[in-house]
C-alpha cells in the first residue's frame, strides 16, 4: 500500500511539472527585455506587459501598507489586551467566516459600493480597495498567529520588570513575532499578486499609456485572464505563458525574500 | 498616572478597530443578505430560486444550473484530489528519506503559490483538447474544471495531509511496530484514526478553496447557463456566474438581486464549513 501511495504520487508529480514545463516552455521565447517593459499590443507584433508589472507591485504594496499596520493593531486588540472570553470567540468566528468568503463575492460587493454607490472609476485605487477587503482579514489572522506564539512567560518578565502593557508590546512581543509575521505578510503578498476575480471588476481589463491612480489598473494576472479568453489570437497563449512565468517569478522573489527575512530574524547570526 | 490614562487611549484605540473589523465582517455578509433580499421575499421564493431555467429576458431567475454545477465540480474535483493527496502525504511522512522530507514539503508549500489563473491557462492548453479527444464534443465541460481545480488543489491538501500524519508523534509508530504491526496496519489502525481531526480540517480547507474558486474553473468550464446534460457539456458555477455576470446587471435590478443569491449560497456554505471545522477542532 505504501509503494502504491509512492507512485500515486509520482503521476500528480509528474502532471504538475508538466504544468510548470509548459509555461516555461511556451513562455521563455517571449520573454523579452522589450517584452518586461513596452505596453501591451492588441494587434500585430511587440507589445509587453510593462504597465501591468507596474499595477501589479503597486496595487499588492498598496493594499499591504493600509492592512498590514491595520491587522497587526486587531490582531494585538485580541491577544495583547485580551477582551472577554465572549468577545473573543465572536472575534474568531467573524476573522474565520470572512476569510473564508470567496474572493469574487467581495470582488461583487466592492463593485457595488465604490463603483456603482459612490462612482469610482474601474481603477487602481478600486483594485487597492477590493484588495484591503480581502487581506484585512488574513492580515488579522498573521498578527494573531504570531502574537499567540510567543510564549506568555516573556510578558510576564517584563510586567514583573515594572513595564506597562504598550511597553511589553512594543519592546518585547513586536521583536520576538517579526519574524513570523514577515513570513506571513509575504504569503499574503504572494496570495495578493495571484488574484484575479476580484480584480476583474474593480480594476478593469486595460492600462492606459499614462499610469495614474484613478487609471485602469490591469494586473499580471488578471492579463493573463483578459489575453486567454478575450482578446488575442494565436498569439495569446505565448504571451499569456510569458505573463504567467514573470508573475510566478515574482511570487517566487516575494516568498523567497520574505522566508530570508523571517530567517534571519529568528536565527540571527546563522 | 499618565502612564495609566496613555495605557488606557491604546487599549481604546486598539479595542475600537477590533470594533470596526466585527462590524465590518458582519456588514459584508448583512450586505450580500439585503441585496438578495428581494429574491427572497416574493412568494414561492425557495420554488423559484431553484429553478432549472435561468432566462433574463424572459425574468427566470433559476439558480439550479449554477448549484448543480458548484456541486459537481467541487465533489468531482475533491473525488480526484483526496486520494492524490493522501498517497502525497503517506509518501512523504512514511517513505521519503528523513533528510528529504522537509524540503519535500517546503516544496508542496511553494507550489501552493501558483495564482489560479495559471491553472486556467493550463486547463486551456491540455485539458480542454484532451477531453475534446475523449469526449467528442466541445471540450469546454464539468469534467475539464473539475480535472483543473483538482490539480490546482492537490499542493496545499498534500501539504496539510502530510504535516497532519507528520504530527502523530513517533511513540505511536513504534509501539504499534513493536507490538508486530506491518508498515501497512500501523498507517490504517494508528496513523489515520490520531491524525483524523486534522485531516478532516485539511479536506474542509480543501472543500472551500474548491467552492470559491472562480477563474480557474471559470476558463474552462464553458459559461453555458441551461441545465449541464453530463460531465462532458459545458456548465457554470456560482462562481464563474457571478463573474460573468456581475458588471451585466446594475444594481437594482432583478439581475443583481439574483447575483446576491448566488453569492448568499456561497456564504451559506462556506459559514456551515466554518462551524464544521471549529468542531473538529473541538472549539464550541
Amino acid at each position: 500500500m505504501h509503494h502504491l501511495a509512492f507512485f500515486v504520487m509520482l503521476g500528480a508529480v509528474l502532471v504538475m511539472a508538466g504544468l510548470l514545463l509548459d509555461v516555461v516552455r511556451e513562455g521563455l521565447p517571449h520573454l523579452t527585455w522589450q517584452f518586461l517593459t513596452s505596453a501591451p499590443k492588441e494587434r500585430g507584433e511587440g507589445g509587453g506587459i510593462g504597465p501591468e508589472i507596474v499595477n501589479t507591485i503597486v496595487m499588492v504594496g498598496g493594499a499591504m501598507i493600509v492592512t498590514a499596520p491595520l491587522g497587526l493593531l486587531v490582531g494585538m486588540s485580541q491577544v495583547e489586551w485580551r477582551p472577554p472570553h465572549a468577545v473573543v470567540s465572536v472575534f474568531d468566528q467573524v476573522r474565520a467566516t470572512w476569510l473564508s468568503i470567496p474572493s469574487v463575492v467581495l470582488g461583487f460587493l466592492v463593485y457595488r459600493v465604490a463603483i456603482a454607490w459612490w462612482h469610482w472609476p474601474l481603477s487602481v485605487v478600486t483594485g487597492v480597495l477590493a484588495l484591503c477587503v480581502m487581506n484585512w482579514p488574513m492580515m488579522v489572522s498573521v498578527a494573531v498567529t504570531a502574537l499567540r506564539n510567543v510564549p506568555a512567560t516573556y510578558r510576564e518578565a517584563s510586567w514583573a520588570l515594572g513595564a506597562t502593557r504598550s511597553q511589553t508590546v512594543r519592546r518585547v512581543v513586536l521583536p520576538a513575532a517579526l519574524g513570523e509575521l514577515i513570513n506571513g505578510w509575504g504569503w499574503a503578498m504572494a496570495r495578493l499578486a495571484g488574484e484575479s476575480a476580484a480584480l476583474i471588476m474593480t480594476a478593469g481589463l486595460n492600462v492606459s499609456t499614462h499610469w495614474s491612480a484613478w487609471g485602469p489598473g490591469e494586473t499580471l494576472a488578471v492579463y493573463i485572464w483578459y489575453v486567454r479568453t478575450e482578446g488575442y489570437g494565436a498569439r495569446g497563449s505565448g504571451v499569456a505563458a510569458a505573463t504567467a512565468l514573470t508573475l510566478m517569478l515574482l511570487i517566487a522573489l516575494i516568498l523567497w525574500v520574505s522566508g530570508r527575512l523571517s530567517d534571519w530574524r529568528q536565527h540571527p547570526g546563522r | 498616572m499618565r502612564d495609566q490614562q496613555r495605557e488606557k487611549v491604546i487599549q481604546s484605540v486598539t479595542w475600537g478597530l477590533g470594533g470596526i473589523f466585527v462590524l465590518l465582517g458582519f456588514g459584508l455578509m448583512a450586505m450580500v443578505l439585503v441585496g438578495a433580499w428581494p429574491t427572497l421575499a416574493e412568494p414561492h421564493a425557495l420554488a423559484r430560486l431553484l429553478s432549472p431555467t435561468w432566462d433574463p429576458m424572459r425574468d427566470q431567475w433559476g439558480l439550479l444550473p449554477f448549484l448543480l454545477g458548484t456541486a459537481v465540480v467541487t465533489c468531482l474535483a475533491l473525488a480526484i484530489v483526496v486520494p492524490l493527496a493522501l498517497a502525497t502525504g503517506i509518501s512523504i511522512s512514511r517513505m521519503l528519506p528523513w533528510s528529504l522530507r522537509p524540503q519535500a514539503v517546503r516544496l508542496l508549500a511553494a507550489l501552493t503559490a501558483i495564482p489560479s489563473v495559471v491553472f486556467g491557462w493550463w486547463g486551456l492548453e491540455t485539458v480542454v483538447p484532451a477531453v475534446r479527444i475523449l469526449g467528442g464534443q466541445a471540450g469546454f465541460s464539468l469534467l475539464a474544471a473539475a480535472i483543473v481545480l483538482a490539480l490546482m488543489l492537490w499542493p496545499t491538501l498534500g501539504f496539510l495531509f502530510a504535516e497532519a500524519l507528520m504530527k502523530v508523534p513517533r511513540s505511536y509508530v513504534e509501539a504499534s511496530a513493536a507490538l508486530g504491526a506491518s508498515d501497512d496496519q500501523t498507517l490504517v489502525r494508528i496513523l489515520i484514526p490520531s491524525a483524523w481531526p486534522q485531516l478532516m480540517n485539511a479536506f474542509l480547507v480543501a472543500v472551500a478553496r474548491g467552492l470559491g474558486e472562480t477563474v480557474a474553473v471559470q476558463m474552462v468550464i464553458g459559461g453555458q447557463v441551461a441545465m449541464p446534460a453530463g460531465l462532458l457539456s459545458p456548465g457554470a458555477t456560482l462562481t464563474t456566474q457571478l463573474l460573468t455576470d456581475a458588471t451585466l446587471f446594475p444594481p437594482g435590478t432583478r439581475g443583481h438581486a439574483a447575483l446576491d443569491a448566488m453569492a448568499l449560497a456561497l456564504l451559506a456554505a462556506m459559514g456551515l464549513l466554518v462551524r464544521l471545522s471549529a468542531r473538529w477542532q473541538g472549539q464550541p
